[in-house]
């Protein structure tokens, strides 16, 4: 689920980054709020814990085969959901920048799709509101797993949305669509299911390492388990009017194509959805397509361009043959 | 001249609502000296350890370290002069690379630049690992992270060094080249292990826990060729001295 | 990786600064190539050849790193040539469709933003690239997390893997962790990992930690990192605004 650099547009990549970003600030200003000088090396350990967690291959009950975890609501059971999101964009950084698993301008898409919904979602809305009568087994797999699947659900929609902004793929957005749902529900229900158990062994060995539980289980929080599932039901209902908006202004996905947005065509179609969609896309095009005078090519490429760019290439690779070919004479 | 360094007077401590981990402990050590702290697993070396630094502060009794009681508000002052070596190395070297984690306990105190470089430099060369300087930490044997992890603590200057079983999982030649850089360091220092040879080599005194009682203060050639005191607390004859046993 | 980081080489010793900003830069120009601007695109493997050949690393050895990125991105781009047909450019004879141009632009971007994340840790060392992050003034807790979990890697993948490893020593035959162990497995290595934190939290106490985190790192930019810095910008800037690849094409053919 990790987006490469490649598949995002850099303005798409941008807003991105801020939405991130901003999550990012508000968590950093809540961690330090709590004053707890602990937590600066839990999180680098738990963070680390996330790397050898994802190593380790589960074998997958009735299938035979295995999967792995992300951990984003692993982590934020019991760091929190602010440190565990600050935690969740360490992992990423270092999964892209080392791993090459993701990338450095997709950052903020991967931050904002995995960790974004794992630890705020996941923990404030599903978690947290569930622990508040205190942890029993059946509880915590039910958080677990409906929390893993919902928000992997979420992160698997977002990766359809941002790569089809960014106009990358020709795939149509409902095909896309449908092939990366039913993964991510597969992926969200083993996940779910590995975080579980780990949660569940944790509240029977170490119950005082989970976060938001009510250990005494007498007070009712603010958000009770009936709360919890009507405002579950709106962001479905939200989700799913989105979807159905975009379904209904883009019958044909094919149509609508980064050229004819940014480029010529006329667009009659409207609503909303599509002139926000579209102003998105105006800021990915900061760069402008250079328009070639008098180049019989319309879209930017030409079979003389690419005889030229790659004579740039071959110069390129003699210049470094060139270059090794002194260096090793000096060396002599 | 010698003063007072560490007094611990009927020290009790437990953790929650277990047993007792110490019991009564009292004992004085002055600038200088050398303190074994020997006793089978489970006797109460780490947690006394752990006492003389400030980790655990509902204790019964009193300590004082300089003359400073160990409580809350001494802490700073009294951290500035322990230096605490753990028995997990990995646990000790958080920082990336060598100079940075030596660097980390000067720095924290406020000292300037140019002053931590120079601390740095002057802790690696008194273990001998100048050479290590900027190496990335995880890339260290076993017996160069001790090293490191005495030259962490070596770099805030202090007057009393604590170790908890330095010599775990070292083999022979880290051993041996551990107990010259022990030897060569001159702030009172405190080492708990069962490695009786290793005490022996270190240590002028020794002090035996057994259950978290002090059983035996004293010094070490008397304590460490007693055999009948040993086996009572669960301990053998350091391998040195059964050898010799056996030949004569 | 560190070790590549590590060596006494000019490139390396460029400021972390001036190398993540050209790595951003790169990255931000080469994926915002539109779909069918392959010849520009093409035009970047300038950089990535010349750093290869500069800081005197292996760019065959470097190409392994594509086997993650490349899966999805084949899934995404694959489709581009069945759904867009539409003949665009003419090879002599042989019609080049729209679809096709735009999957290989994808999948060179794939390949060129890998090879420049690679760059700059193959010649960055993570404190180094820390210390850039904190002259950008990201907030100094996220980046000793990030010191932290970089330090502790190798520590707990050691771990996890004893633990793996005694398991299917006592578990024959199976292909990964039965589900009734996934629990008390994972959960074990979970709390003994935050024993470790807690050790650690220990150590920087005793050590004068007050939650502030001092950096001894200096040196300020010099000569080279400027031309550096200066000369990439210039060529890569030439690049992706000018139609270089066309000019040279049409003076050739």
């Amino acid at each position: 689920m990790h987006m490469a650099d490649a598949l995002v547009s850099p303005g798409v990549a941008g807003v991105m980054f801020a939405c991130s970003g901003i999550a990012a600030g508000y968590s950093i200003y809540k961690v330090r709020l709590e004053q707890d000088q602990k937590k600066i090396p839990l999180m680098g350990i738990m963070g680390a814990f996330v790397f050898a967690a994802q190593m380790i291959n589960f074998t997958i009950p009735g299938t035979g085969s295995s999967g792995h975890i992300c951990g984003g609501m692993m982590l934020s059971a019991v760091l929190g959901p602010y440190a565990g999101f600050l935690t969740m964009i360490g992992v990423l950084l270092i999964q892209g920048l080392f791993f090459a698993d993701g990338g450095l301008l997709a950052l903020g898409c991967n931050v904002w799709n995995m960790a974004f919904y794992g630890c705020f979602v996941g923990a404030l809305l599903i978690w947290r509101p569930m622990m508040r009568k205190g942890a029993t087994k059946g509880r915590i797999t039910l958080a677990s797993v409906l929390g893993c699947v919902l928000t992997l659900q979420m992160g698997a929609f977002s990766v359809c949305v941002e790569t089809f902004i960014s106009g990358i793929s020709e795939l149509p957005f409902g095909a896309f669509l449908a092939a990366m749902q039913p993964i991510h529900l597969a992926i969200g229900l083993v996940e779910g299911l590995v975080t579980a158990a780990v949660l569940c062994f944790l509240s029977e060995a170490r119950p005082e390492v989970l976060w938001g539980v009510n250990h005494e289980g007498e007070k009712e929080g603010r958000l009770s388990f009936k709360n919890t599932l009507i405002v579950l039901a709106v962001a479905a209902a939200l989700t799913g009017g989105i979807l159905a908006l975009f379904a209904s202004a883009y019958p044909d996905g094919l149509e609508w194509s980064m050229e004819k947005v940014a480029g010529t065509a006329e667009l009659e179609a409207a609503g909303g959805v599509y002139e926000s969609a579209a102003k998105i896309q105006e800021t990915a095009a900061f760069l402008p397509d250079y328009a070639l005078k008098g180049s019989e090519s319309p879209i930017g490429t030409s079979i003389s361009g690419i005889v030229g760019a790659l004579l740039v290439v071959a110069l390129c690779v003699a210049c470094c043959f060139a270059f090794r070919f002194f260096r090793r004479k000096e060396l002599q | 001249m010698s003063e007072k360094e560490i007094e611990v007077r009927h020290l009790t401590f437990q953790y929650e609502q277990n047993d007792a981990v110490l019991q009564d402990v009292s004992f004085q050590a002055e600038s200088g000296e050398a303190i074994g702290l020997i006793g089978a697993n489970g006797a109460g070396k780490s947690t006394l350890l752990k006492l003389l630094v400030g980790l655990q502060l509902q204790f019964e009794g009193s300590i004082l370290i300089k003359g400073l009681s160990m409580e809350k508000g001494n802490l700073e002052r009294i951290r500035a002069d322990i230096g605490y070596v753990f028995q997990d190395s990995d646990s000790q070297l958080f920082m990336t690379t060598v100079s940075e984690d030596v660097a980390f306990a000067p720095a924290n105190y406020g000292l300037p630049p140019e002053e931590v470089g120079r601390r740095v430099q002057a802790a690696l060369e008194r273990v001998h690992i100048a050479h290590l300087k900027e190496k990335s930490i995880y890339k260290l044997s076993g017996g160069e992270k001790k090293l490191v992890s005495i030259a962490t603590i070596l770099s805030m200057t202090p007057d009393i060094i604590l170790m908890d079983e330095p010599s775990a999982a070292l083999d022979p030649r880290n051993r041996r080249n551990l107990i010259e850089v022990v030897n060569e360091l001159d702030p009172l220092k405190i080492i708990a292990s069962h490695d009786l040879d290793f005490i022996r080599d270190t240590c002028g005194r020794v002090i035996l826990l057994d259950s978290g009682v002090l059983v035996k203060d004293g010094p070490a050639e008397r304590i460490l060729t007693d055999r009948a005191l040993l086996e009572e607390h669960g301990l053998e004859l350091p391998l040195s001295l059964q050898s010799a046993g056996r030949d004569s | 990786m560190e070790q590549l980081a590590k060596r006494n080489q000019w490139v390396c010793a460029i400021h972390p600064l001036v190398k993540l900003f050209l790595t951003v830069f790169y990255i931000v120009l080469a994926v915002s190539f539109s779909k069918y601007q392959l010849a520009g695109l093409l035009c970047m493997l300038v950089y990535p050849l010349f750093v290869f050949q500069l800081a005197e690393l292996s760019f065959f050895g470097a190409l392994k790193r594509l086997r993650i990125v490349l899966p999805l991105v084949c899934l995404v781009g694959i489709f581009n040539p069945f759904f867009d047909r539409e003949i665009v450019m003419w090879a002599g004879p042989v019609g080049i469709s729209g679809g096709v141009l735009s999957m290989l632009t994808l999948m060179l971007k794939a390949v060129f933003t890998v090879l420049a994340s690679y760059l700059l840790i193959a010649t960055t060392a993570m404190e180094e690239l820390c210390h850039a992050l904190s002259l950008l003034h990201v907030p100094k807790i996220f980046i000793v997390e990030l010191m932290l979990i970089y330090r502790y890697l190798t520590v707990l993948l050691k771990e996890a893997g004893r633990v793996t490893d005694a398991y299917r020593l006592r578990a024959p035959g199976q292909k990964g962790i039965a589900f009734k162990a996934w629990g008390p497995l994972l959960g074990q290595l979970l709390l003994r990992s935050y024993d470790r934190a807690e050790g650690i939290y220990q150590s920087m106490c005793l050590r004068g930690f007050k939650g502030q985190f001092y950096s001894a790192r200096k040196g300020g930019f010099r000569r080279a990192d400027f031309v550096y810095l200066l000369a990439f910008t210039t060529v890569l800037s030439v690049l992706r605004f000018l139609p270089v690849a066309e000019i040279v094409g049409r003076l050739v053919l």
